[in-house]
């Protein structure tokens, strides 16, 4: 098998360019790619389309860093932590040009992207204003004479980003309990380029003992770091809780345009390293709040 | 009135047991004296759901799932929730602050994931034929907005969070049940800036026009219970809740609402049995998280 173990700073430089369509994993506060996202911002990547089934934190810091231009998704919120603004403002500026797709249809469009077919249909979305929205979403007549369905265009992102539990160093991955979300069921599926981070890289004999678990081929995957605490400050289950504290944080930088630049330097651009990071929000002492998971 | 008639126990000292839940109790107890406005309204939304039927729920859904709870608890044992839309019969210690992440999905029996698991059951229209939908703005005949609020599309006033699932719920086939704990004229409109979720689309026949079954049922607000004219498909007033009149509602409505014939009937106030089970099971009042003058 290949080897595919690296670092985060080759695995971005070696797969995600400016342009490109990113697929990023993640549901409004839960298991996000974050560091890989902090990656991104430190390379300066601009003009990026994001795929993102409910978008949250990282959708708003990579729109305040002004690494993207365009968003495909189903929603964008950081759930009990509000609107995120800074994406928010980007979109009513006209900065962010957003693709608004519901479930089944951008689920379509991967679907699609991930079997190389040109489309897929969707019964969803019949009626609404956002069909008139998308160029890439038509109603069409059912060929064996049923009614009129969306037809969903197929979407290849050129890269998706994906945090797991656990992978062997040829880019195998496990997540726990299984790919729930299609973040992960279906994105990685469709997007040309997967960068795997990973809690902790381990022998592939431990895959092994628990292959229902794996969700990702190794032979799929173009780059695996172990990187642990990478969804932070969302949720990683079972392992740790979404860091209510960072988040706010966040919310509190937001505010204004000094703080988002003070905030993004301090928590993004100046840790050298994921030790370095969490010590900035927080060490050790938030590491135990959010390992304590159902009690926040 | 001797303590409270149903006690919500904890299997192992975490989730919920539905099996503890006194069936005879709840169905006497009386009127609590104390009930607040996000539990008649929970206790609304519990009526809408039955035996037989499945209800899943989406991001901060407090209500909702407040109210399935409670369901589950009283007259319908039988109501399957899956929740977040995926973990199936979970037993969550309390209401979590987010109805999305695991907290709420602890002990699931099943985790339905989504891309194939969920939207096959919730696109074969056997199943989860009912739906909660929260939305920014609700119009006269049942639309829903959860995308932009004036300007253009592409340079909007407000960019709401977006869709998700309800752009398909609207649109294939599901009884659509709305709520809102903060009813005003910019929240209920005459129509909506941008159509994200299909209800009655332009009234009358047109939904049923584009082959689109289900709909709008019922609109539940911290006013009034609304439901929808069956030929025109306006919103109509069903009932007010104690202590608000007809006019409040009218003047909190960005349009005219209709009036059922007769009396206009004062919403149900929530028996001392329901309050207890909504309490126990959301000690840290999640639910009021929801309401803007909390």
């Amino acid at each position: 098998m290949e080897e595919k173990l690296t670092d985060l700073a080759s695995a971005v430089s070696s797969n995600v360019f400016d342009g490109d369509v990113v697929a990023l994993q993640n549901m409004a506060t839960q298991a996000a790619p974050m560091a890989t996202v902090r990656e991104i911002i430190r390379q300066e990547r601009r003009e990026l389309g994001l795929v993102v089934l409910v978008g949250g934190i990282a959708v708003d810091w990579l729109a305040a860093a002004g690494c993207l231009n365009r968003l495909i998704g189903a929603a964008v919120s950081m759930e009990q932590f509000g609107l995120c603004q800074h994406y928010r403002a980007a979109v009513e500026s006209g900065q962010i040009v957003v693709e608004e797709l519901s479930e089944t249809a951008l689920n379509a469009r991967l679907g699609a992207g991930a079997r190389n077919l040109p489309f897929l249909p969707t019964r969803g979305l019949i009626g609404t204003d956002l069909i008139g929205m998308s160029d890439n979403l038509t109603l069409i007549d059912d060929p064996f004479g049923g009614p009129p369905v969306v037809a969903c265009r197929k979407l290849v992102p050129d890269v998706a980003l994906v945090h797991v539990h656990r992978a062997d160093r040829f880019g195998n991955a496990q997540f726990e309990p299984t790919a729930i979300w299609p973040d992960l069921g279906i994105m990685p599926k469709a997007a040309r380029r997967v960068v795997v981070t990973a809690e902790e890289i381990v022998d592939t004999d431990v895959l092994r003992r628990n292959p229902d678990r794996t969700v990702l081929p190794g032979f799929m995957v173009n780059a695996v770091v172990e990187v642990p605490f990478g969804a932070h400050p969302t949720s990683f289950n079972p392992n740790y809780g979404y860091d209510s504290r960072a988040h706010l944080d966040w919310i509190s930088a937001a505010k204004d345009p000094g703080g988002v630049s003070e905030y993004l330097r301090r928590v993004v651009l100046e840790p050298e390293d994921q030790a370095a990071y969490l010590d900035a929000n927080g060490g050790a002492g938030r590491l135990a709040e959010i390992l304590r998971w159902e009690r926040d | 009135m001797v303590g409270p008639v149903v006690s919500p126990k904890f299997s192992d000292g975490k989730g919920i047991d539905m099996a503890v839940a006194d069936q005879a109790a709840w169905e006497t107890s009386p009127i609590a004296s104390d009930w607040t406005i996000d539990e008649l309204m929970i206790a609304c939304l519990a009526d809408c759901f039955e035996d037989g039927d499945q209800a899943c729920n989406g991001m901060a859904s407090f209500l909702p799932v407040s109210a399935f709870n409670l369901a589950r608890l009283t007259h319908a044992p039988g109501l399957v929730w899956l929740a977040g839309a995926l973990g199936l019969e979970p037993r969550p210690v309390e209401v979590p602050a987010s109805t999305l992440e695991a907290p709420l999905w602890r002990d699931a029996v099943m985790y339905v994931e989504q891309y194939g698991d969920f939207w096959n059951l919730a696109l074969n229209g056997r199943w989860l034929q009912k739906f909660c939908v929260g939305a920014a703005q609700l119009d006269r005949f049942g639309n829903a907005n959860n995308s932009v609020i004036g300007g253009d599309y592409h340079h909007p006033k407000v960019r709401l969070p977006g869709t998700a699932g309800l752009g398909d719920m609207g649109s294939i086939g599901k009884k659509l049940y709305y709520w809102n704990p903060n009813h005003n004229p910019r929240a209920l409109v005459d129509r909506v800036d941008f159509v994200s979720c299909a209800g009655f689309l332009g009234g009358g026949q047109e939904r049923s026009d584009l082959g689109l079954e289900g709909g709008p049922e019922l609109v539940v607000t911290n006013l009034a219970v609304l439901d929808f004219e069956p030929v025109s498909k306006h919103m109509r007033i069903r009932s007010v809740h104690p202590g608000v009149t007809v006019d409040q509602v009218q003047e909190a409505t960005g349009f005219e609402l209709l009036l059922p014939e007769g009396e206009i009937p004062a919403t149900r106030e929530p028996s001392q049995a329901q309050v207890d089970i909504i309490r126990a099971f959301d000690p840290k009042n999640m639910r009021k998280r929801e309401f803007r003058n909390r």
